[in-house]
């Protein structure tokens, strides 16, 4: 499958999972950039990946991709989206072929000339036989993404499977390794080969005999599982940043309507181009907690830093490369830009003081604790038994702001008075809302 | 490292599947190598096996991705692993029930609390573990933190009863469903994504309608969730409103008083 359709099927399935069920067939194309007819086509490979994945779905349930992506919510920590990732597309006789070739290696190890007289023998009669090339082709792929391995030094070489972090494992063991796959793949970034690991690792305890339940027994409350469909870019990004490349890409902003963008071949179909032509100096990516979303951070030529949002990024291309002085240059001015961002904001610092107010009733103090977690390198100060402050010198006010907000009552604002300001202007609006119930 | 590697591919992992064949890429390997790194892995592992993983991916490269992220306002991490799970996983899975002892939140200790277990969960927003059981002296669900957890062990339960407490489980989780509709204010449809990204981690669904442009978000959630709902509500300040669940409603106009009141009151 092209590069360019990944794109397509990322911002296809970040739309559908954020606003599932939203929108109509036309109007999900029309947000996409895209015609009606690759709206259904799309939607019909992706509901292929997913029947032939999950057979054990619901009949009911498998009708709709948007209730799909619901189920099972509050019952099972598989990530939905991990699909995304087994969307490569694959002629048929290749995934035959290559299925043989490794389970014949699951226990034995063969030649390359075992291997093709075996193919002879099992592979579908309607399928061309493969010859010794594609063979060796096929061994060549298989040892790089490290499935299989050469056992010895001379020719012939023979082959066995790579499974032996699974084969050496005792059943105790093993649930063991499950367990934290899931727990690391679910809680830390990056994540997509934890969870690619996961499924492995619960096939072969069901095959040793586990109950299928024995897989569920961990759930994640409040997880961002969109997140993963971000790491997409992640390794184009990496691969950039250790070469100190420059790259390019299409951006669309996820402020304006439209998400995706055909490169369009067939002039029926023309658009114009919604999104822009960037190239930057790739520096970081930055995680955002609150929202579980990503942003790149690189070195604009003319407007110096500039942030995106990984989920507008598409057709991604390496550029030239540049110095390492230039490049370490331009990261520690970043890295100095940053150091005050509560997420990427690198605006003048603001110095912000709040008094919060430790909840009335006795018991777990709630709030201290949660300001003693996620107010990053912000200041405690001991006030009174009912009261305490906390200071912090933060790049701009925006991206603070909706976490003050989210304490309710228990925060007020002291500084600045602006803010102090419009946080009394807001609640009172907000009172407006509800209060004609 | 490209994570859309053919192997990969769905096909390819459902014929496998009939084999019974594995495909367990350097790529997987490598993630972990790098992931047993973490602090956490010492509670997981015996460390007989931490010490026989590490030899087996000592070939294998590390995945250094981790270099280029740096990750913001996350909460600190109080615990990935606690001691327990491993104990507790096990109970879970061999269906046993469990007799505990644990510190409750205006100090003191229950003891002697027979039960059985349901599931570990994990708050990603308090980055901490907590044991979903059913009492059965209280005949109540109960969600205990696992730091909380004193002691706990076996404790036998008749073979015949576990369906039936199964069963119970399932009606009382069914009973905390609840349900609400957050209405986005069309003045804030540019910031679309932003909203729905903040409400991505509960059970939802959407609907548009073209002709005012409104979009309403349907969020299913448990009742014990409804104190994050709220704090997910007051984070987006005036770009959402809440249009069903009268509870929820209540408390955003009583928190607006209180809010309104810290500065002085209405004439401020």
């Amino acid at each position: 499958m092209a590069k360019e359709s990944f794109d397509k099927e990322i911002q296809f399935l970040r739309m559908l999972s954020l606003a599932g069920g939203a929108y109509s067939r036309q109007q999900f194309a029309d947000r996409l950039g895209i015609s009606v007819h690759t709206y259904d086509k799309t939607l019909r490979n992706l509901k292929e990946m997913v029947t032939v994945l999950q057979q054990d779905l619901p009949a009911e349930q498998g009708t709709e991709l948007s209730e799909w992506l619901r189920y099972n919510y509050y019952e099972s920590a598989d990530p939905l989206l991990l699909f995304l990732f087994r969307a490569k597309s694959l002629k048929e006789t290749e995934s035959i072929r290559l299925t043989l070739l490794l389970t014949a290696l699951q226990t034995q190890e063969r030649t390359a000339k075992d291997l093709q007289d075996l193919c002879s023998e099992q592979m579908p009669a309607d399928s061309p036989l493969p010859d010794e090339k594609t063979i060796r082709g096929d061994l060549k792929y298989l040892e790089e993404v490290g499935v299989i391995l050469r056992v010895n030094e001379r020719r012939p070489y023979r082959y066995k499977a790579a499974n032996d972090l699974i084969d050496q494992l005792t059943d105790d063991q093993l649930l063991d390794l499950y367990d934290y796959v899931d727990v690391i793949a679910n809680t830390q970034i990056p994540s997509v080969q934890g969870y690619l690991l996961r499924d492995t690792l619960k096939k072969v305890l069901r095959k040793r005999g586990f109950n299928p339940e024995a897989t569920e027994t961990h759930r994640y409350k409040y997880n961002y599982h969109s997140r993963i469909l971000d790491e997409a870019h992640l390794y184009t990004i990496f691969g950039a940043i250790q070469q100190r490349r420059r790259i390019r890409f299409l951006y669309l902003s996820p402020k304006k309507g439209m998400n995706y963008t055909s490169q369009n071949t067939n002039p029926l179909f023309e658009r114009e181009s919604a999104g822009i032509t960037d190239s930057i100096l790739p520096l970081r990516v930055v995680y955002d907690h609150q929202y579980g979303r990503w942003y790149l951070i690189g070195h604009h030529a003319r407007m110096g830093i500039k942030k995106f949002r990984m989920e507008g990024l598409t057709q991604i291309e390496e550029g030239e490369p540049v110095e390492e002085e230039e490049y370490a240059e331009k990261l520690k001015a970043l890295e100095a830009q940053l150091k005050n961002s509560w997420v990427t904001d690198t605006n003048r610092a603001v110095k912000v003081a709040v008094r919060f107010y430790n909840p009335s009733r006795s018991g777990a103090n709630f709030i201290r604790e949660r300001v003693e977690a996620q107010g990053q390198w912000g200041v405690i100060t001991e006030e009174s038994d009912s009261t305490f402050l906390y200071e912090i010198e933060v790049n701009e006010i925006y991206e603070i702001k909706p976490w003050l907000r989210s304490f309710g009552s228990s925060c007020e604002i002291l500084e600045p008075r602006w803010l102090r300001k419009q946080f009394i202007a807001e609640w009172k609006e907000l009172r407006s809302y509800y209060e004609s119930i | 490292m490209n994570p859309f590697e053919k192997i990969f591919n769905f096909q390819i992992i459902s014929r496998l599947d009939e084999a019974g064949s594995l495909a367990l890429t350097s790529q997987e390997r490598s993630w972990l190598k790098t992931m047993l790194r973490h602090p956490a892995s010492e509670a997981a592992f015996t460390p007989e096996t931490l010490s026989k993983l590490n030899t087996l991916l000592e070939p294998e490269a590390s995945i250094e991705v981790g270099e280029i992220i740096m990750e913001k306002a996350r909460s600190k991490e109080r615990q990935v692993y606690h001691p327990l799970l491993r104990t507790l996983r096990r109970m879970i899975m061999q269906n046993q029930g469990i007799l505990i002892a644990y510190q409750i939140k205006h100090g003191g200790e229950r003891t002697d609390q027979a039960g059985f277990p349901h599931k570990l969960e994990y708050n990603m927003y308090k980055r901490e573990w907590y044991l979903q059981w059913y009492s059965t002296r209280q005949r109540s669900l109960m969600s205990t933190k696992l730091r909380n957890i004193v002691s706990v062990e076996v404790f036998p339960i008749p073979a015949k009863r576990i369906d039936d407490l199964k069963a119970r489980i399932a009606r009382l989780l069914d009973g905390l469903k609840e349900s609400a509709c957050v209405q986005v204010i069309p003045t804030f449809n540019a910031e679309l994504s932003r909203i729905l990204s903040a409400f991505s981690c509960f059970d939802k669904s959407v609907s548009f309608d073209e002709a005012s442009g409104i979009y309403q978000i349907h969020v299913n959630y448990m009742r014990d969730d409804s104190e994050f709902l709220l704090s997910r509500i007051r984070f987006l300040g005036l770009r959402v409103k809440i249009t069903q669940g009268e509870q929820l409603k209540r408390r955003m106009l009583k928190t607006a008083d209180m809010a309104i009141e810290r500065y002085g009151g209405m004439c401020n």
